[in-house]
């Protein structure tokens, strides 16, 4: 009996001590349950791209480009580190700096993710360098921002999984952080088809960014910008890259091409249009912002606080969202466009109407400054809009060309067909080479006005001082107006990264 | 217990009278004595038995009794409240005179410890026995809230008043940060999760309580032990008799203080007036109409009484007189193979707001039986459902200018947005719960050998709710911006606990005994939950009830799972020599499917010593101590207080517009959180940390334990130091990561202290017992380290260079979180500006680094104490400790024949509290406000664009004294009625008056100190009936 009794006992004790204290996830993907098929990886990618749609990210590119710019003020309660950049004090701690940052290495990270676990996996060929083209030209298009905001960064180049890849090496000079943009986008270059996609990148796009990679290293360097001139490319050379690669998006594809209707270059509703390179998804039915965009609201004025209605060139009407007033066009820079240009008359608006037609702001009243009409969304629900940032426009690459080669004939007359679209007259012939770049980099304040690239252009032409007079009255010099500092919190928390 | 087991044998003694009575066969054996004390005092009405059969008698006033034997050998069972039972064989005596020896109070009651029971006088650790009968005069939805005051180094807060809300208990302060600082809570040997609500189990059932408190007690419950743990014991029935008991309560609830309303509506109005006009807004009370559409009267039109409404509406929203009732039947039997303990309870709680209600039944089963001699297999079943509707909240201090209905019947709304009145959201919100809960526990219990005992134990909870949500498209801001809004929402939870046990008992030679136990346990937990919500109804009538007939796209739907598992081999061995020297050594190793991969397994070892110095011939000698015992434990415990699959990574999921339309987008790194301005900037997370495990304490205790007098008065004191390292906390990480924020073990808390307990049996005399228990505890809490500054995101305080964090609940009216965790002080401390008075010109407010108009007459003289000529947050500093001092009880309880009288202070002594709402339209203050003339140094003018910062202002003293329970009660001892043996009458005042400083309703606030207003603690009248059968 007792032997029976016993036997029991130890049957019930082996049976609940035999078991597994491993943890399965439930109701949540993980490293262990993701990437098994081309349809998680496709997912994976556009969760990488999704990145760019964050507030942080995407707001970041018109705080960071546009308003440490001649063109460009703020509105005077406009917080996020917004009025540092603005007067050209922005420090370590500036929040929108952080961020974006921050949003960069998020990008990064995930495309990482999608390289890491596609690069060795037996998906179908074209499936496989497609996903892989399209997630090594996001990094590097991350890269590139983060080397044209900060100069030299950490490098970042797989996916994080544990704590002791927290701390990544910063890039020993900027030979080394072009070097792996360059290599990320020949290898996406040569991986990727042509195919036109909304918020996706192609071949074409890839050889505009190596064209525009090239030109930033190549203008950098010949102005002198500190960290450049200790890169090991020659200037020419790299303008001979710029225009090399430029020139296959202008003559070696017939899918992308300028679109000689300037304000369809900005219908909302048309974002395949021939123009548009790379340009940010979103959709005004989207549940958060970065799935659908403010943005039309950063730029539009108050005015009585609703709605209003812009005037069409053909007289027609457009209705717009009222806005917050945060980016306001300066004077100074609507004072400089010829009296004739498209691009101020037609893309610069002064009068708001109402229903009737009547005109209830104007310049100088309710509508305290030219506002520009690249993000009116006439169909907006509420704050939500599909008003997208243009991140590379057909019209860019066509610049980049003709500053790339020079005054050449091929280069005056990419330049002239964007200036006689805005209907104005070719360019003076016969220009030096330097004077010549310089009136094409002009050029391109004009035509991407507002669209979050003029910092740029003013830092590796070395001219912030000549142009913005808040970086004179801010005190600083030319050196130190060519990168903003690493953000303090990455210094204190990256043990290999210090100021 | 003592009372339950006199008022049992007293029953019993008389149904055997009875019995005695009857007229018995013929070949028994005549059987006749004496019974006195071991004084030598005759002693009536005690019962003796005939063993094994249900004859028996009692003695007479004279001490005598007579008894005819009906079996063959009997064996005579005496016994008598407060003596030893005596047990005898009677040998063919026919003449047997006995004596009983007087029982030593609580030296011989049996204590249960982890995985087994210990003879209290043999403990090493640190335990202490709550009195639970006089705990059970006031009914409570659960045990937990009645233990306030009730052991040293327990800490108790029922801060709110919600019917079937529950509380917060702590055992010797708090020791994590971010898991749980709650004590394990073990019933009948189940381990049934944190202490703080156990609905289940109702309080009239419960026959023990014990406190683990020191690491020699807790450890063996290993990465559960950390917070302490409480063992609950429920009532089982006693051999040979059939009792049944009826207990009813009905308390009948009144506030303890006044609500602070307005009474004067021309005060009010005028008062309204000053605060906008004087910040240059245009007043309310005109006689205009205002933006929201609202009619305001002028206070030309309120003084002549032109103005025809003055509402009360605590009138309206508040019972007039709540009611609680809480019925209880027991029915007890045994016999010498099967026991069977069958309890009924309903209990049914009246919210303070209208249609604010709480209903419970329970109903429990429990069954012993012996199949062999050395074979008991014992089951308990229970079955609980309790049912909640939800309406509570509702706005007493609305406008009492604005009536309750419009002239059309129609109720009368402040605008549109007003979202508050009371009675549409009495009658047109739903908010209800539906509980219940299934508690099932099998017990095998085998005797091997005498000294050999094997227990197998499998436990199995299971729980679920549905609640029911429906706010409709009128009256609330829910219906009004989703066009009504309807939510159900499920959980379940279940719990298996299997556990298996030997225990050796043995006493060599006569001095060496040994107790060993070895053991282990599996334990798996599942909780499953899913939430629907609709809304943009086209018809509202049907509310939640067809959530299928709102807008389609607008559905959600959540779904959760948690699953957890946890594997546990624990051991303990405890060695006495001549009863003098013991020790204890314990052991347990925890698997937890929680922690990391690399962390799988953790261990915690504890050790005690106690030396019984009473037993020594030389301190026997000095003739003082009936006690002398010192104690000294050191051990490791646990907490496992992280989320279930915090170890592993996790991807997010996101939408993305791909292709015209929305694609799901999945990848490494989650949201699990916001901050900045309105929380717009996500804080990703996701991260694996494979190494991730428990929180680590570590606790020393030192005890003595001493009686003297005849044991008349005891006293046990215990100090403890008790450290806790490893604590989870979230690391941050590089920005160059790609996430925020992972969690790490980092970071330590101490916790040290010394709890003293006096109990004293002041008179002992035949009709007349007075005894008294003081109850003190001083715990004092320091955050040692919160990791690594810059990881951590410390701040530095600019006065002292203090590392600190902002911690706990973000208060909007100051921007800020008023607790801090600052390396070296308390945990919770507040943390924010000086005031000294009221500033009294401009002149002296700019002198003070103020500006604009906060340098004003009137306004707050912050201090500038970084010396910088401005006030700013370099100007911050800790201005207040939440943590009480000490807390203190004191019981006394008197009877006198058949009288029995208990009083019951509880008092928390030299905490602070953030009176937050002291300010800011309350009636009470604001007619006391700073004017030209009245220039006081108390309270500012008013002004309703005032900037406020949290400042030592709002903090104030929270000490009080608590009258808790005065309970009178008669007891009838029915001795000539066969049908009935006891009854109780009894009247207990809960909360009958709070001795304090603190000006608002209550000073018994959270861990965090904070106020939040409400409304007055309710005293509750109870009046209860205890039947016995």
């Amino acid at each position: 009996m007792k032997t029976k009794i016993l036997s029991l006992f130890m049957i019930l004790g082996i049976l609940v001590t035999s078991c597994d204290l491993t943890e399965e996830p439930y109701g949540f993907y993980s490293e262990d349950n993701f990437y098994k098929t081309p349809q998680d990886a496709e997912a994976s990618l556009m969760f990488a791209y999704n990145a760019l749609t964050f507030i942080e990210y995407s707001r970041g590119i018109f705080y960071i480009g546009e308003l440490a710019s001649e063109i460009c003020d703020v509105k005077a309660d406009e917080g996020y580190g917004s009025q540092q950049l603005n007067n050209w004090t922005a420090d370590a701690s500036n929040e929108t700096l952080t961020y974006f940052f921050k949003y960069c290495y998020i990008a990064i990270n995930r495309s990482n993710a999608v390289i890491d676990n596609v690069v060795n996996s037996n998906f179908d060929a074209s499936i496989k360098n497609r996903l892989l083209g399209e997630a090594y030209f996001l990094r590097a298009y991350n890269y590139f921002n983060l080397a044209r905001v900060f100069g030299l960064v950490p490098i970042q180049k797989n996916m994080v999984k544990s704590i002791s890849q927290t701390s990544p090496h910063m890039a020993k000079n900027l030979d080394e952080l072009y070097d792996f943009i360059i290599a990320d986008l020949k290898e996406a270059e040569n991986l990727l088809e042509i195919n036109q996609r909304v918020g996706r990148a192609d071949k074409v796009a890839a050889q505009a960014l190596l064209a525009k990679v090239h030109l930033t290293i190549a203008s950098s360097k010949e102005s002198g910008v500190p960290q450049y001139t200790e890169m090991t490319a020659a200037v020419d050379k790299m303008y001979e890259e710029a225009a090399a690669w430029s020139r296959k998006v202008l003559y070696d594809q017939s899918h992308y091409a300028l679109d000689n209707n300037l304000l369809h270059i900005y219908d909302v509703d048309a974002p395949n249009g021939p123009e548009h390179i790379f340009i940010m998804s979103g959709d005004r039915t989207g549940l958060n912002e970065g799935n659908y965009s403010k943005i039309g609201m950063m730029f539009h004025p108050w005015v009585d606080g609703v709605p209003f209605y812009i005037k069409n060139p053909d007289n027609s009407f457009t209705y717009a969202t009222n806005g917050w007033e945060v980016f306001q066009a300066t004077t100074a820079f609507y004072n400089t466009f010829a009296e004739t240009d498209k691009r101020k008359n037609d893309l610069l608006t002064t009068q708001v109407y109402n229903a009737n037609g009547d005109v209830v702001g104007s310049l100088g009243g309710k509508v305290k400054y030219p506002f520009t009409r690249k993000y009116v969304d006439p169909q907006f629900i509420g704050q939500k809009s599909s008003a997208k940032p243009y991140l590379i426009r057909f019209s860019e690459v066509a610049l980049i060309y003709a500053e790339a080669a020079g005054p050449s004939a091929e280069g005056y007359e990419w330049v002239n067909k964007i200036r006689n679209r805005a209907g104005l007259g070719d360019l003076a012939p016969g220009l030096p080479v330097a004077d010549f770049r310089d009136a094409v980099v002009q050029e391109r304040a004009w035509e991407l006005a507002f669209e979050g690239q003029r910092l740029y252009d003013l830092r590796r032409k070395a001219m912030v001082l000549d142009k913005d007079p808040r970086a004179i009255a801010a005190g600083i010099t030319e050196a130190q107006a060519a990168f903003y500092p690493i953000p303090q919190m990455e210094v204190d928390l990256n043990v290999n990264v210090s100021n | 217990m003592k009372k339950r087991n006199w008022l049992l044998r007293l029953s019993l003694s008389a149904i055997l009278f009875y019995l005695a009575s009857l007229p018995l066969s013929a070949q028994s054996l005549r059987i006749s004595g004496t019974v006195k004390t071991n004084k030598g005092e005759l002693l009536p009405g005690v019962s003796i038995i005939e063993k094994g059969t249900l004859n028996g008698t009692v003695t007479n006033t004279s001490g005598e009794y007579k008894l005819e034997a009906t079996t063959a050998d009997p064996v005579l069972t005496f016994s008598f409240v407060g003596y030893k039972v005596n047990e005898i064989k009677v040998n063919g005596r026919t003449v047997l005179n006995v004596t009983l020896e007087e029982e030593v109070l609580g030296i011989d009651e049996v204590v249960v410890v982890g995985y087994g029971t210990v003879k209290k006088s043999d403990l090493t650790g640190s335990v202490a026995t709550v009195k639970v009968e006089p705990l059970k005069n006031t009914p409570a939805n659960s045990i937990d809230g009645l233990l306030q005051g009730r052991s040293a180094g327990l800490q108790v807060i029922n801060s709110s008043q919600d019917p079937g809300a529950g509380s917060t208990v702590r055992v010797r302060g708090g020791s994590s940060l971010r898991g749980s600082n709650s004590p394990l809570l073990v019933v009948d040997g189940f381990p049934l999760g944190e202490a703080g609500n156990l609905k289940q189990i109702n309080p009239a059932d419960i026959v023990s309580v014990e406190v683990l408190k020191d690491a020699s007690a807790s450890a063996i419950y290993g990465s559960r032990g950390a917070n302490g743990v409480i063992m609950i014991t429920t009532n089982k029935a006693k051999e040979g008799v059939t009792t049944v008991n009826v207990r009813q309560q009905t308390t009948l609830s009144q506030f303890s203080s006044e609500l602070a309303l307005w009474n004067d509506p021309v005060l009010m109005a005028q008062l309204n007036n000053e605060d906008r006009i004087n910040a240059n807004l245009p007043p309310l009370f005109i006689g205009e109409i205002n933006s929201n559409g609202v009619y305001y009267p002028s206070i030309k039109e309120l003084q002549n009484g032109e103005w025809p409404h003055f509402t009360r509406w605590d009138e309206v929203v508040f019972r007039d007189v709540p009611v609680l009732n809480n019925t209880t039947v027991t029915v007890n039997s045994a016999n010498q193979q099967t026991s069977f303990n069958l309890s009924v309870n309903y209990f049914d709680e009246d919210g303070v707001f209208i249609r604010d209600d709480y209903q419970k039944g329970i109903v429990k089963l429990a069954v012993d039986h012996k199949i062999f001699d050395n074979l008991t297999i014992r089951t308990s079943n229970l079955f609980s459902k309790n049912f909640r509707n939800n309406n509570g909240g509702l706005a007493y201090y609305r406008n009492p200018l604005w009536p309750v209905y419009n002239e059309d019947g129609t109720y009368f709304l402040a605008g549109k947005n007003d979202y508050s009145h009371p009675l549409a959201l009495t009658n047109h919100v739903t908010n209800k719960n539906n509980g219940l809960d299934y508690i099932s526990s099998w017990l095998v219990d085998f005797q091997v050998t005498d000294y050999l005992n094997l227990k197998s134990q499998v436990n199995y909870k299971y729980g679920s709710s549905i609640s029911d949500q429906y706010y409709p498209k009128v009256y609330t801001e829910a219906g009004d911006f989703n066009n009504g809004a309807a939510h159900l929402s499920n959980w379940m939870g279940q719990n298996l606990v299997s556990e298996t046990y030997l225990t050796f008992d043995k006493t060599f030679a006569e001095q060496h005994k040994v107790n060993a136990m070895l053991g282990h346990s599996f334990e798996s937990s599942l909780s499953r939950s899913s939430s629907l919500s609709s809304y943009n109804f086209v018809n509202e009538a049907t509310g939640n009830e067809n959530m299928g007939s709102g807008d389609p796209e607008k559905n959600v739907h959540n779904n959760g799972y948690s699953s957890t598992k946890l594997l546990s081999f624990m051991g303990r061995a405890n060695y006495s020599f001549r009863d003098t020297y013991l020790f204890t050594a314990t052991m347990r190793a925890d698997g937890s499917s929680k922690f990391g991969a690399n962390n799988k397994w953790a261990y915690f070892p504890s050790g005690a010593f106690s030396w019984k110095a009473h037993n020594e011939s030389f301190v026997k000698s000095l003739g003082i101590f009936d006690e002398l015992k010192f104690r000294l434990s050191y051990g490791i415990s646990g907490n496992q207080g992280i989320s279930p699959y915090q170890t592993l990574s996790r991807y997010g999921v996101e939408q993305y517009y791909d292709n015209g339309k929305w694609n799901t987008a999945i990848g490494p790194g989650y949201i699990v959180g916001y901050e900045g301005d309105s929380y717009r900037f996500k804080i990703w997370g996701g991260i694996p940390n494979v190494d991730l495990k428990w929180e680590t304490t570590t606790q020393s205790d030192l005890g003595v334990d001493l009686a003297f007098l005849d044991r008349r008065l005891r006293v046990v004191f215990d100090y403890y130091v008790k450290n806790t390292s490893d604590l989870l906390r979230e690391r941050i990480l590089s920005l160059s990561s790609g996430y925020n924020r992972m969690w790490v073990n980092d970071g330590e808390i101490q916790n040290k202290g010394f709890e003293l307990s006096v109990d004293g049996d002041v008179i002992r005399k035949k009709d007349f017992n007075l005894s008294a228990s003081l109850i003190f505890s001083k715990n004092k809490n320091k955050v040692v380290s919160l990791g690594n500054e810059i990881t951590s995101g410390l701040n530095t305080d600019y006065l002292t260079g203090m590392k600190y964090e902002f911690w706990g609940t973000s208060l909007s009216n100051f921007r800020q979180n008023p607790n801090i965790l600052a390396i070296g002080q308390p945990v919770n401390v507040f943390y924010g500006y000086k005031v000294d008075g009221i500033i009294q010109s401009e002149e002296e407010g700019l002198a003070a680094g103020l500006t604009g108009a906060m340098a004003k007459a009137g306004e707050f003289k912050y201090l500038d104490l970084s010396g910088d000529g401005a006030i700013s947050d370099k100007d911050r500093t800790i201005i207040g400790d939440p943590n009480p001092d000490f807390t203190a009880s004191l019981s006394l309880n008197a009877e006198y024949k058949n009288f029995d009288l208990q009083v019951f202070f509880n008092g928390v002594f030299g905490n602070d509290i953030l009176y937050q709402n002291m300010w800011g339209g309350q009636p009470n203050t604001m007619p006391l406000r700073w004017t030209q003339d009245n220039p006081t140094n108390n309270y500012p003018s008013l002004r309703q664009d005032r900037t406020y910062y949290l400042s030592d202002w709002y903090v104030k003293d929270g000490s009080f004294v608590r009258v808790q329970n005065v309970t009178f009660g008669y007891n009838y001892r029915a001795k000539n009625l066969n049908w009935l043996s006891n009854v109780r009458l009894y009247v207990d005042a809960a909360n009958l008056y709070t001795f304090t400083k603190f000006k608002g309703y209550d000073p018994e606030v959270g861990t965090d100190g904070i106020y939040w207003g409400g409304y007055p603690r309710l005293r509750k009248w109870t009046f209860g009936l205890d039947i016995t059968f």
